[in-house]
């Protein structure tokens, strides 16, 4: 009942505003190129590392590479290539969000998104947002959540791209992307074709990666048009099509088979009055699998899911304080082999605040609730500061409730030896983070700690019968440290930059006080780049500390150093023509690694890469 | 899922090493390390990882993990399922690998390894001097299950015998293997006889459905635990002891419990019947007239259970991705002797 009161609550607040709407007539000019105003918005306290196309460009292949080498986040691949998981800040897989455009496409089925079926290449940048955001992102954004944004340019433009690729186990890439714009259009294109035989050695053996050839297309379009001078409309689409064998382990072979397709469509319609900013969304989000045990036979099973969402969003800026009321529905249905016309209406209301109280310190207040069909919803909230105590030296404070939902699986699952449990709940967190930063000319430091308690996570486990069920069954908690030290220097024309992370992470199963499977205490990351005239050397390290590999941490990976060198050249032909040709050696040291048990991942390799531009 | 002969062996060496525990020790020679004491055959981690085989000697104290690997330095493979025996050889069943790893039973030393012609194998037992070993084959197809022949001198499977789907457990006796067709990831509800003379089913008898376990008593009847099918099956059936005579082949006998009931893990020990249901165990004598009524143990949630010598063996699989627990109960006094960890989803107890 008292959640029924906030909800009416935030319903009426977000009413007054609209009421109290006024016009206006300059544009705000981020809010129209941008995608994801909430990220810009209402991250007062949050951590937030943006990564830039020159690092997505040297790991630029799959998601899980870029994130691997450029964040705290630990993966799980089931080989290279193969479906990929993270664990952020020590939480599970289905605790990282992953949001393209502002929209949240963790997978209705699974609750996950697989970090090798994301094409980051053509992404202008990509963000990653440390922490809690349930309030803003939803479901899953427990540990963290991964943003995909694309961005708008309305001004005179136009450019093609073209990138080859080419690299050890018969790798071959191949991008194109194109861009148009005027001061009243703005078009993009890309496409990114990638085919591997992935067949690297396990090294220590006589064996190789069997069954692990892959390929997949990702292609992306971007549109916008100014209807009028303050109206905006906007689409955006993304469609991945993978096809992939699985790879088997150490002690067994494998002949399993899979296909995917996930797909993202986003009309958005703007209208910016000055401080008074209304979109209106529409989206469609489509996931299909087939998964074939044997790929010598046509037997398969298969899922799929859709989901329409009607998004209403109001902004209203007074004085020193941003109000933003947001209405969102969702129909989502999945079906396949397992599941029988499922089916979940699901409406929100979001309120989100942020007042800069002084140009030093400003905070965010912002709560959500949602009324589902097939499960009880908690009322989530945060709130977040930010206070810069000299020009140098800042400080962040947040803390926030966040929840996993249950996903289709885990409500409608009907196989032989599984059983979905319509009784489950959303998994809750409860978060805290204290963050500083020191920044100089050369310099930036940070440093922040966080504290996360889980309850009622989901489990999957043998019941009575035997079936493997979910239940709500266990409670965890987190906490850890992340530093982050980055270097710059410049001389003439020499420039060097130096990136670094360290996290420690704790994640302690409260049952049994063991830290839980798959979760590194340490990770570091180190990438130095060196820049002089046309020329770029740079270095990526990563260190991924021991993990568990059993609950009662009687088994364990041991902690490895991978370490990719690359060299590069920056040329131009005429005025119109230019290009970069580059040399990559990934695992240069040839270390034999795994980071789920009993899956090797690759050898040495090499890569080429050439991209021109005109 | 047990092997007679196992059961023969342990009642033999049990007897004979009790009998020479209380004279010297030293004087009975030992055949190998892991003589005189129970394997425990531990699956290993569902996706990834390898299957354990674990030592725990007869009076339970000299425990001794991954004994394979120990001696042999290197894995069994994805799934170790069971373990069948033949003169003193150990046939491991690696489920997942499609392979059975053949070790010296006393020693572990490694013999050799089936790696072809076996597909998602599952038990292993022998006959009229071959191996016979049950395999799903595709688990989605129900028309290529099969007994698969194994050649016990060159470790080589030498033909198959087609068979209907879902075969898991089998039992040689009087010359003659049966097969219960548990129904893999389905449900089936028969039992195969197979002649090793000419390797081929002679007679499927019908029983209950999903028939999960079987041993012989005494007087060579056969006793099938048929668990029902359960309630996500969207028709759910009731339980059923099915007793069977081997002189005919036919159906002596059958309890019924009731339809939301669905016992499990039958054994055999000094012609009484032991079984488990909604976390208790049961027992009866093998001349019962009808179902018992009061649990021998109460509040108990084994992955695998065997009787022997007085002792209940018990194992628990916990959360299935740590290492789970042997644990010894004292039969009259119902006591715990002990606890002992094992390896992970630790699923075939074997006395040595």
């Amino acid at each position: 009942m008292a959640n029924n009161k906030t909800f009416l609550v935030v319903l009426m607040v977000f009413q007054v505003l609209a009421l109290n709407a006024q016009s206006g007539n300059t544009i705000v000019l981020e809010e129209v190129i941008l995608s994801d105003v909430k990220l810009l918005h209402f991250s007062n306290g949050i951590k937030v590392t943006v990564l830039k196309d020159s690092v997505i460009q040297r790991n630029g292949t799959s998601l899980t590479d870029l994130l691997q080498f450029n964040s705290t986040i630990y993966f799980k691949e089931n080989g290279y290539g193969m479906i990929s998981s993270p664990s952020f800040r020590g939480t599970n897989a289905s605790q990282t969000a992953v949001v393209w455009n502002g929209i949240n496409i963790n997978s209705q089925l699974s609750g996950q998104t697989d970090f090798n079926t994301i094409s980051p290449q053509n992404y202008k940048d990509v963000v990653v947002r440390s922490g809690g955001g349930s309030v803003q992102f939803g479901s899953g954004a427990i540990g963290g959540s991964v943003h995909l944004n694309d961005t708008f340019l309305f001004q005179e433009h136009y450019y093609n791209q073209l990138v080859f690729g080419y690299g050890s186990f018969q790798t071959k890439n191949v991008t194109y992307k194109t861009a148009y714009g005027t001061d009243k259009w703005s078009l993009s294109l890309g496409a990114n074709y990638k085919i591997s035989e992935n067949d690297y050695n396990y090294l220590g053996t006589d064996r190789k990666n069997e069954n692990g050839a892959y390929n997949n297309l990702d292609v992306k379009a971007t549109v916008g048009y100014f209807l009028s001078k303050a109206k905006v409309l906007k689409l955006y689409h993304n469609t991945f099509i993978g096809d992939r064998d699985f790879s088997g382990t150490i002690t067994a072979a494998a002949k399993d088979h899979y296909k995917d397709v996930t797909s993202r469509s986003l009309l958005e319609w703007g209208n910016f009055n000055g401080h008074k900013i209304s979109r209106v969304k529409l989206a469609y989000l489509y996931e299909k699998y087939r998964y074939y045990p044997n790929k010598e036979k046509s037997d398969f099973s298969y899922g799929s899911s859709n989901n329409l969402i009607f998004n209403y969003d109001y902004k209203y800026t007074v004085g020193n304080f941003i109000f933003n009321g947001i209405a969102d529905f969702n129909v989502i249905s999945a079906e396949g082999t397992n599941i029988e016309n499922a089916h979940r209406n699901m409406f929100s209301g979001t309120f989100l605040l942020t007042h800069h109280l002084s140009e030093k310190f400003r905070y965010g207040v912002n709560i959500r609730k949602e009324v589902v069909n097939d499960y009880d919803s908690p009322l989530l909230f945060s709130m977040d500061t930010n206070y810069d105590v000299s020009d140098r030296y800042s400080i962040n404070l947040n803390a926030s409730k966040n929840y996993r939902i249950p996903t289709f699986n885990d409500l409608y699952w009907v196989g032989a030896g599984a059983i979905g449990n319509k009784e489950v709940t959303p998994e809750s967190s409860f978060q805290a983070e204290l963050g500083q930063h020191i920044k100089g000319e050369k310099y930036t430091l940070g440093l922040t700690a966080y504290y996360i308690i889980s309850e009622d996570l989901i489990q999957w486990k043998p019941n009575d019968a035997g079936n493997w069920m979910p239940v709500n069954i266990k409670d965890a908690y987190n906490y850890g440290l992340e530093a982050s030290l980055d270097l710059r220097q410049q001389w003439h024309i020499h420039q060097l930059s130096w990136k670094n992370l360290y996290a420690y992470s704790k994640s302690v199963d409260k049952d049994t006080n063991k830290q839980l499977i798959y979760v590194p205490f340490h990770k570091i990351t180190s990438n130095i780049a060196y820049q002089y005239k046309a020329w770029e050397l740079y270095h990526q390290l990563l260190y991924n500390g021991q993990v568990y590999t059993t609950s009662d941490n009687s088994d364990f990976l041991q902690g490895y150093v991978l370490s990719n060198i690359g060299v590069g050249r920056s040329f131009e032909i005429d005025k119109v023509i230019s290009g970069k040709i580059g040399v990559k050696i990934n695992n240069l040291f040839n270390k034999n690694y795994q980071n789920v048990a009993y899956r090797p991942m690759p050898n040495r390799n090499y890569q080429l890469n050439i991209s021109i531009k005109f | 899922m047990k092997i007679k002969h196992a059961i023969l062996a342990s009642l033999a060496f049990g007897l004979l090493f009790t009998s020479c525990e209380n004279d010297n020790d030293d004087n009975k020679r030992s055949l190998g390390d892991y003589d005189r004491g129970i394997l425990i055959s531990n699956e290993g981690p569902f996706q990834n990882g390898s299957g354990t085989v674990s030592y725990v000697s007869y009076d339970l104290n000299e425990v001794e993990n991954e004994i394979y690997k120990k001696v042999n330095n290197e894995d069994l493979g994805n799934i170790v399922q069971s373990i069948g025996f033949y003169d003193k050889k150990a046939f491991i069943v690696v489920n997942n690998s499609n392979a059975i790893v053949v070790a010296d039973r006393f020693t572990f030393k490694k013999l050799g390894a089936i790696t072809e012609g076996l597909h998602n194998p599952r038990y292993f037992t022998a006959a009229n001097g071959k191996g016979y070993v049950t395999n799903w084959g595709d688990p989605n197809d129900n028309n290529d299950d099969f007994v698969a022949i194994i050649n016990l001198v060159d470790f080589t499977v030498e033909g198959t015998i087609p068979v209907e789907f879902g075969p898991e457990v089998l039992e040689e006796e009087n010359d003659m293997v049966y097969v219960a067709h548990q129904g893999a990831w389905g449900f089936n509800n028969k039992i195969s006889v197979i002649d090793p003379a000419t390797d081929k089913v002679v007679k499927i008898i019908p029983v209950g459905d999903v028939p999960n376990s079987m041993a012989f008593d005494d007087a060579d009847n056969l006793w099938v635990m048929c668990a029902g099918k359960p309630s996500y099956s969207g028709e759910e059936t009731k339980g059923e002891l099915v007793k069977i005579n081997t002189t005919t082949n036919t159906v002596a006998n059958t309890f019924e419990f009731t339809t939301t009931d669905h016992p499990k893990q039958l054994v055999e020990e000094d012609n009484s019947i032991y079984y488990t249901l909604n976390s208790n165990v049961y027992s009866m004598t093998a001349t019962a007239t009808s179902l018992p009524t009061s649990p021998l143990l109460e509040g108990v949630s084994f992955y695998t259970m065997r009787v022997d010598d007085g002792k209940l063996y018990g194992t628990d699989a916990k959360d299935y991705n740590s290492k789970g627990d042997l644990t010894i109960y004292n039969i009259n006094s119902k006591e715990i002797i002990k606890t002992i960890p094992v390896g992970i989803i630790p699923g075939g107890i074997y006395f040595n």
